[in-house]
């Protein structure tokens, strides 16, 4: 990689979050700018240009337009790293993936739902174009995309983990959920957070999606052994989990 | 041994913690559950804790840990790092205290690991006797549910005063320092002290069907029951949890951080666990061990067998952090030990 | 802390000379900055460090007869650590704690014949061992030299590997597993336990020292014992995550039925007779 590589960061169908935390980064911005030269960014800057050589894409993709523009990102860049669980699993919006789709638009849209063009499933920017890295969260953790920036400059594969939250909850010393009569995702879910939000008392949702080998079918046993109906269960793997779920079966 | 009024082992806490010469830590409840931590106040202290979350092994084998720092400018400067707080340890288990005893051989072996050892050192132990028995535990069947050796200081609870049994000069300074009021025992003391000994040991519901003694025979036998590893791993979720809560489970994992300018860094180490899917993978890609069964297997040899013929210690004090931080209930020792031995015999 | 203090920290090295060897191996003279010699034995391996990359373990291609005090690391480009190492030249510093680890028993190997059988990489340390038989090639009796690669444009080593082509104290043999229609190859076509067949190996005084990527060993070692050839007479060296390289992290464990073996301090050199039947060894 060159001395001072150019970065650029794009934004699909998503809340925007993950780039807040980029310009959100506050002191470390600057120190970021020392190693990276930032040629888009279009939450905080003006100026764009198409000569790039990392990409940072934050967002799932769901309609043709999105698909193409992503086909010329990739084309332009080195390397293109997804951010946010909408790039890196589908995230939030393909809680829609398994629901009927008119009744999806009609319910968000109304009756001018046919205005919008929309695929019926949202997809992980992986379902179009090739990624290299991705940082995971939702939204992600600061350190851990200085991480992955950091490696990527020094041409080092960045360390995403691939084991369960347990194992930082563990770290943390966090009374794990189950214990206290509540149910997580953290067991099939990459860990890589810190535990951040069991750490403080709630819950793993899962927005780092699974890791690479989830024993899916011990934790849904599990979870309907601890008194959690099937409807249940399926909820709570939905909520994050649906897009790989599906591009699992795919493959 | 000597006698000490509850009353008086509180001022003792708090004149510690107050005179702040080392860091005082102590067991306290943490959500409904108990953890060592830095004590504040003498009445946080919980002596009637059953377990602790994490072994207090965090206290010298901390979970993240700097090794060494480096500046990389035309030179290259490597130092290594070792952030010892020296610390006074109170509540601590027989269980623990003979893990710990353990850990000791492990980080002094051949090439001795100061990381660990220095931090060991420079920490007084203050054990207690038992007076609640986690429903997890086997201690009893370990011969881990009392101690004659391993600490500095040990309490036991002799319902309105605590006996003191003073296990090195560390524990006697301590004494001398900070005490106030401090008796000698009486016969009957001892005899109460060696009574409630007694009574703990009876308290286990868990236990094991044979002497631990037989384990490492039995994991040599056990070792190709394939089927069996297989059945028992099969809800596991190669999550680490057992690995990770365990007081005699010492591997780690190293990364270097880079600053944020490139230029400097530290190299830090992790708890790991040969659960993780990953742990045996080398840097070509192969895995060599690769199934879920293999790496469970592999815990359970590394406690039967593995460390008994490395250091000549069963590597499993019967605390029972395993199974009861376990989310499919696969991982009671005393379970998977016993029905192994069904299976070989 | 100094280096005394903690187990884990390296000394300061400097790269001193570098040599593309192939498109993903180069090897690397390196120098201690304290001046002093590595002080290894033929087998033994060191940690090398990249700082900010991390550290891998590496083992020493150079015999300790070596002239002068370097030493020569040969190095496949295949994770952080050693990807980073290939970016490296001349005069930069890189961190070195060890040597480490078992080496082959040279003692025992004395007045005895040798068959030396490398497969890829496997050659690096080996080669430590050979030139060191070359350097005392009195103490041993007839040398054969066995090594395979995938295609010719791996083969490693190739002044020296000339050398002991037409060296006449020795009978080196060699196999590639495919050739390119493109390529002028004269050698043998074919995995190498297809070279075993053709040694001529006296069983009583024979000694064979292995070393190659982990699919190799179990053919290798089922020819060789087809020649009868008692375990005990050969030597290993097997390669694992071996991360602290001072037996406390855990990670290059061996296990098998009868017990385990740290690689970084019972290896990387294992007897084959000691790890026969381990499970996770070959």
């Amino acid at each position: 990689m060159s001395k001072k590589p150019k970065a650029a960061i794009f934004d699909f169908a998503g809340c925007e979050g993950d780039e807040l935390q980029i310009a959100n980064l506050e002191e470390q911005l600057l120190d970021l700018l020392n190693i990276v030269e930032v040629v888009s960014f279009r939450e905080v800057m003006t100026e764009h240009s198409d000569d790039y050589d990392i990409a940072f894409i934050e967002g799932s993709v769901t309609r043709d337009h999105d698909a193409e523009r992503l086909k010329r990102i990739r084309d332009n860049a080195d390397i293109v790293v997804a951010i946010g669980a909408c790039a890196t699993i589908g995230g939030i919006n393909s809680i829609r993936n398994t629901q009927d789709h008119e009744e999806v638009k009609q319910r968000v849209y109304g009756d001018k739902g046919d205005m919008f063009e929309s695929w019926d499933k949202a997809k992980a920017v992986d379902a179009v174009i090739d990624v290299d890295y991705k940082v995971h969260g939702c939204p992600i953790d600061r350190d851990e995309f200085l991480h992955v920036v950091k490696s990527l400059v020094m041409g080092k594969e960045p360390n995403i983990p691939d084991y369960p939250v347990c194992v930082e909850c563990k770290l943390n010393e966090n009374v794990c959920a189950f214990e206290r009569d509540e149910f997580c995702v953290g067991p099939v879910t990459r860990a890589g957070c810190d535990a951040c939000c069991v750490n403080e008392g709630t819950i793993c949702w899962g927005c780092r999606g699974l890791i690479d080998n989830p024993n899916e079918d011990a934790h849904m046993e599990v979870l309907e052994e601890y008194g959690l109906t099937p409807e249940e269960v399926m909820k709570k793997f939905s909520l994050y989990f649906n897009w790989q779920e599906e591009a699992r079966e795919d493959e | 041994m000597k006698i000490i009024d509850k009353e008086d082992l509180d001022s003792f806490v708090a004149d510690m913690i107050e005179k702040g010469e080392k860091e005082v830590v102590g067991v306290q409840e943490k959500g409904h559950k108990y953890a060592f931590q830095e004590l504040k106040r003498a009445e946080d202290l919980r002596l009637d804790y059953d377990v602790t979350m994490l072994p207090p092994k965090k206290y010298f084998m901390p979970q993240r840990e700097d090794l060494l720092e480096y500046e990389k400018d035309e030179d290259l400067s490597l130092e290594g790092v070792n952030e010892v707080v020296p610390r006074i340890i109170i509540g601590i288990h027989p269980y623990d205290l003979i893990a710990i005893e353990q850990m000791d051989r492990v980080f002094s072996d051949t090439y001795e690991d100061e990381h660990y050892l220095k931090k060991r050192k420079e920490s007084v132990l203050i054990g207690v006797n038992m007076q609640e028995v986690s429903e997890w535990s086997f201690a009893a069947s370990m011969g881990t549910a009392t101690t004659d050796y391993g600490y500095d200081l040990m309490l036991t609870d002799l319902g309105d005063r605590y006996a003191i049994e003073i296990g090195s000069s560390k524990g006697s300074d301590l004494l001398e320092r900070y005490c106030v009021d401090l008796k000698e025992a009486k016969s009957e003391d001892i005899e109460s002290v060696e009574r409630e000994k007694e009574k703990i040991k009876e308290s286990f519901e868990k236990e094991f069907e044979f002497s631990p003694e037989s384990l490492p025979w039995l994991m040599e036998q056990g070792y190709e029951k394939k089927e069996f590893w297989e059945e028992h791993a099969e809800d596991c979720y190669s999550c680490g949890s057992c690995n990770l809560v365990c007081p005699t489970c010492y591997c780690f994992d190293v990364q270097d951080i880079s600053d944020l300018s490139l230029g400097g860094g530290k190299r830090t180490r992790k708890w790991d666990g040969c659960l993780l899917e990953s742990f045996a993978v080398v840097a070509s890609g192969e895995n060599f061990r690769e199934e879920r069964s293999e790496r469970y297997r592999h815990r359970y040899m590394r406690k039967g067998k593995y460390l008994y013929d490395m250091f000549g210690d069963i590597a499993c004090v019967g605390c029972g952090r395993c199974s009861s931080h376990c989310v499919p209930d696969i991982a009671d020792p005393t379970v998977v030990f016993n029905e192994l031995m069904e299976e070989v015999r | 802390m100094s280096a005394e203090e903690s187990i884990y920290l390296p000394e300061t090295a400097t790269i001193v000379d570098t040599k593309e060897m192939t498109e993903r191996e180069k090897l690397f003279e390196v120098e201690l900055d304290s001046g002093e010699e590595l002080g290894h034995e033929p087998g033994q391996f060191v940690e090398l460090s990249i700082p900010g990359i991390g550290e891998a373990p590496i083992s020493v291609s150079s015999a300790p007869t070596k002239e002068g005090h370097t030493f020569e690391l040969c190095v496949r480009a295949v994770g952080n650590v050693t990807n980073a190492l290939h970016r490296k030249e001349k005069g930069d510093k890189i961190g070195i704690r060890g040597p480490y680890g078992t080496s082959f028993p040279v003692e025992e190997l004395e007045g005895r014949n040798l068959l030396f059988i490398a497969g890829g990489l496997g050659i690096a340390p080996l080669r430590s061992l050979i030139n060191y038989v070359i350097d005392k090639r009195e103490d041993f009796q007839d040398v054969n030299i066995l090594y395979g690669c995938r295609k010719p444009c791996e083969l490693l080593y190739e002044d020296e590997v000339e050398d002991w082509r037409t060296n006449d104290e020795l009978d080196y043999r060699e196999t590639v597993d495919e050739c390119p229609d493109d390529v002028c190859w004269e050698g043998n076509v074919g995995v190498i336990t297809t070279l075993i067949p053709g040694v001529d190996i006296d069983v009583e005084n024979t000694y064979s020292v292995v070393c190659g990527p982990p699919i190799m060993y179990k053919f290798v070692l089922q020819e060789l014992e087809e020649k009868e050839l008692p375990a005990e007479q050969i030597y290993l060296s097997m390669e694992r995550r071996m991360k602290c390289g001072v037996g406390k992290c855990g990670h290059c464990q061996i296990n098998g039925e009868e017990g385990e073996y740290y690689a970084c301090q019972d290896g990387p050199v294992f007897n084959y007779a000691d790890v026969q039947g381990f499970e996770e060894a070959i």
